[in-house]
């Protein structure tokens, strides 16, 4: 039993669990999507295995960090960071039609880290720079912040996929276990702010350590201003809700933008731009 | 109303509004990202390189090419800073009034036109019903204020009040930092310093503009050690430095990437580091005289040839000169004379060119040596960004997990009969309102059960 045969058993659980979710949302079935919850569950725990194991292997082989530390290790977390939130915000809301978004970001995560020619699944020892304590706290924070906002752009696709079909409060078809639009809306916001605390916390876990590590807190480097791009769109979210007219579709549409941003600034910065975060590429 | 007021209250509402701080926030976004795709600190020679003539002018007149320090990008920062005040101030009436209506009068009438609102019959007598209410409500919601009313039981219960504050913990947050950078760009330098092992240096210079600082402190690099894993990948760069003030060694300590040194407010980093020639054992053989000296120089210092005048010094030094290996640069200073250099190669000391005027020249031996690269820092206004940091957590945090919400409870002796005492119950929250309405419905079905029948 090593880590890699544990995270490859993920990959493939997690697509199991999409197929539930997706199937049990298509065939207007309630067991399949709980079938489909369960699923999440058991997968992120082989998973938590997988990662405890990871970690426990780096120490065997004299390098002894966390597993958080290149694209590989960062795409494993992030599978598991958007199926925990995914997972507790289903046993919070007693929703269940909403795992289809999340479980397949967390099987294409898995899938990218594990079948990409360019990414190395290695263990590899830590470069100078990232160590230091703060590399935990840094990257826990952003990706659960990521994780977030992935669960919340999912909910805004379902949330203008509702809007689009005419004012029918109980539509039929593939629509007909997805939450009303109103609470949609309010799911939506309740992630985006779940993810805006800990983006922030990101950013400025990543600004403590850079000025302990080289003296600037800022250095409006590719990656930091993309996270900060990030944080203003999701800023701008939060403030128009209080304007008037301004809920519903467009903040949707803003969580959109939002969560392509986050994408940007996490896998654009690191093959478009470069700067401090090159070892994230490895 | 007069021109002028109605001018100035025309930009105080424009300032106000949260329309431009949702543009502000998007217009910051949109220029943040130009700065990340056009390469940042480029020079003038570059920029005509690398782009043509009308498009180097267009980044040259901007600014692109060091956005974040162009004057427009920073009177966005002020306008950010105006609206984010302006709509502060303006927002705190409101809030103060909101806070301040502790005891609002309650007539039966205005609970049903609340959002939340339930109306539940009881068999009980007014005052068990009174008892049971309040215990509910205490125990599950929060205390229950009872108000004064002479022929009913009535009372408000107000929790998470401060709550309503966090916006503003946010907002002076978010102040704070801006705050920060600027007394950190107007007070504070940012420069390196590259100083040989053995050697020592008070001058910084800085990564912005042509100048240097000089440290009211020497400081002195003891010794330079580098480490790689089996891989060859670097594991770890370590600078052995002491503070010199005052003519004394004030303090001695290792510094590694991660863990710098601070000392009168000055922060040390490791940086960098490189290779250089520390000191090498250099003959000189005067062809006019056949007589040889042999010298040990130190890199970087003058010394006299003996019984002569003439001063030699190494200058410069190339690990790999051409494919000729190393090689030293040394110049000979003579009196009256401009000082004239050759470069000396250490590997082929046959080479014609190993002389300077009547001196042949062999490097016997060299002895390598590291510099290393320090960041130096000055930010006076670190700890006003920090303590900006931490507010914004706690403001951000609080905001997500709270709410200030308000319940208002009636109970009457309606008409008299099997269920004679009627309850009204109403609600009212700042936000998540769906998670008010699953905490509203409990309380109900609570009340409900333990007052038992129920007509609506």
């Amino acid at each position: 039993m090593n880590s890699s045969l544990l995270l490859s058993i993920t990959t493939f659980a997690y697509l199991v669990c999409a197929i539930f979710y997706l199937s049990g949302v298509i065939f207007r079935h309630r067991p399949l999507l709980i079938a489909g919850g369960f699923a999440g569950l058991g997968t992120l725990l082989i998973q938590t295995a997988g990662i405890l194991l990871r970690w426990k292997e780096s120490y065997d082989l004299g390098y002894g960090h966390a597993p958080l530390s290149n694209l590989y290790e960062s795409l494993v977390f992030a599978a598991w960071a958007i199926m925990l939130i995914y997972l507790i915000f289903e046993y919070k809301t007693k929703q269940h039609a909403m795992g289809v978004f999340p479980s397949i970001f967390s099987f294409l995560a898995m899938a990218y880290a594990s079948f990409s020619t360019q990414i190395d699944s290695k263990i590899q020892p830590l470069v100078p720079a990232l160590k230091s304590n703060w590399l935990i706290a840094h990257v826990v924070a952003c990706f659960l912040g990521y994780a977030a906002f992935a669960v919340a752009a999912g909910v805004s696709v379902l949330y203008l996929a509702r809007k689009a079909s005419p004012a029918n409060p109980h539509p039929k078809g593939m629509l007909a276990l997805i939450p009303e639009s109103r609470q949609l809306d309010e799911f939506n916001y309740q992630l985006i702010l779940f993810g805006f605390l800990w983006l922030s916390l990101g950013i400025i876990t990543g600004s403590v350590w850079a000025n302990s590590a080289w003296g600037s807190y800022w250095s409006w480097d590719p990656k930091e201003t993309w996270s900060l791009i990030t944080w203003l769109i999701y800023a701008a979210l939060l403030h128009s809700r209080s304007v008037q007219g301004w809920r519903g579709r467009k903040v949707a549409w803003l969580s959109l933008v939002g969560f392509v941003c986050v994408l940007f600034t996490y896998f654009g910065v690191n093959f478009l731009l470069s700067g401090l975060h090159s070892y994230a590429t490895q | 109303m007069q021109q002028k007021s109605g001018l100035g209250q025309y930009l105080y509402q424009s300032f106000a509004s949260m329309k431009l701080s949702v543009f502000i926030f998007l217009t910051l976004a949109a220029c943040s990202l130009v700065g990340t795709l056009l390469p940042q600190g480029t020079t003038q020679h570059e920029l005509h390189t690398r782009y043509s003539p009308g498009v180097a002018r267009i980044i040259d007149t901007l600014g692109l090419n060091d956005l974040y320090h162009t004057t427009w990008f920073r009177l966005l920062l002020v306008l950010l800073t105006v609206n984010l005040v302006v709509c502060t101030l303006r927002r705190l009436p409101k809030t103060l009034r909101q806070l301040s209506q502790r005891d609002e009068s309650i007539t039966p009438d205005k609970l049903t036109k609340f959002a939340y609102h339930c109306e539940i019959r009881s068999p009980l007598p007014r005052d068990q019903v009174e008892a049971k209410v309040t215990s509910i409500i205490s125990h599950n919601f929060g205390t229950l204020r009872r108000s004064d009313h002479s022929e009913a039981f009535a009372g408000i219960v107000e929790v998470g009040r401060w709550s309503r504050w966090m916006v503003y913990v946010v907002h002076l947050s978010v102040l704070l930092v801006l705050v920060g950078a600027l007394i950190g760009s107007l007070l504070g330098f940012r420069g390196y310093m590259n100083i040989v092992e053995g050697g020592a240096s008070r001058d910084v210079r800085l990564y912005r503009g042509n100048n240097t600082v000089t440290l009211p402190f020497e400081v002195r690099c003891n010794s330079f050690q580098v480490s790689f894993y089996d891989t060859g990948a670097p594991k770890e760069y370590r600078s052995d430095l002491t503070i010199v003030d005052d003519g004394k060694d004030a303090l001695t300590r290792s510094i590694i990437v991660n863990d710098p040194l601070s000392y009168a407010g000055v922060t040390l980093y490791q940086s960098s580091y490189g290779a250089v020639l520390k000191r090498a054992q250099v003959e000189f053989r005067n062809t006019d005289t056949g007589k040889s000296s042999t010298l040990t120089l130190q890199f970087g210092e003058a010394a006299v040839i003996p019984d002569t005048t003439d001063r030699v010094q190494m200058v410069d030094y190339q690990k790999n000169m051409g494919q000729f290996g190393p090689a030293v640069g040394i110049a000979l200073v003579r009196e009256g004379e401009q000082p004239k250099g050759s470069w000396i190669l250490v590997n082929l000391p046959q080479f014609h060119g190993n002389k300077i005027q009547n001196y042949q020249i062999q490097v016997l031996k060299t002895e390598d040596g590291y510099y290393t690269g320090l960041q130096v820092k000055k930010d006076p206004g670190v700890w006003v960004v920090y303590t900006g940091f931490m507010a914004m957590l706690v403001g951000i945090g609080m905001t997500f997990y709270t709410s200030h919400r308000k319940l208002w409870v009636w109970a009457d002796t309606a008409n008299p009969g099997k269920n004679s005492t009627r309850i009204l119950m109403a609600g009212k929250t700042s936000k998540n309102p769906v998670a008010f309405e699953r905490e509203f419905n409990e309380l109900r079905e609570r009340l409900e059960n333990d007052l038992k029948s129920r007509v609506t």
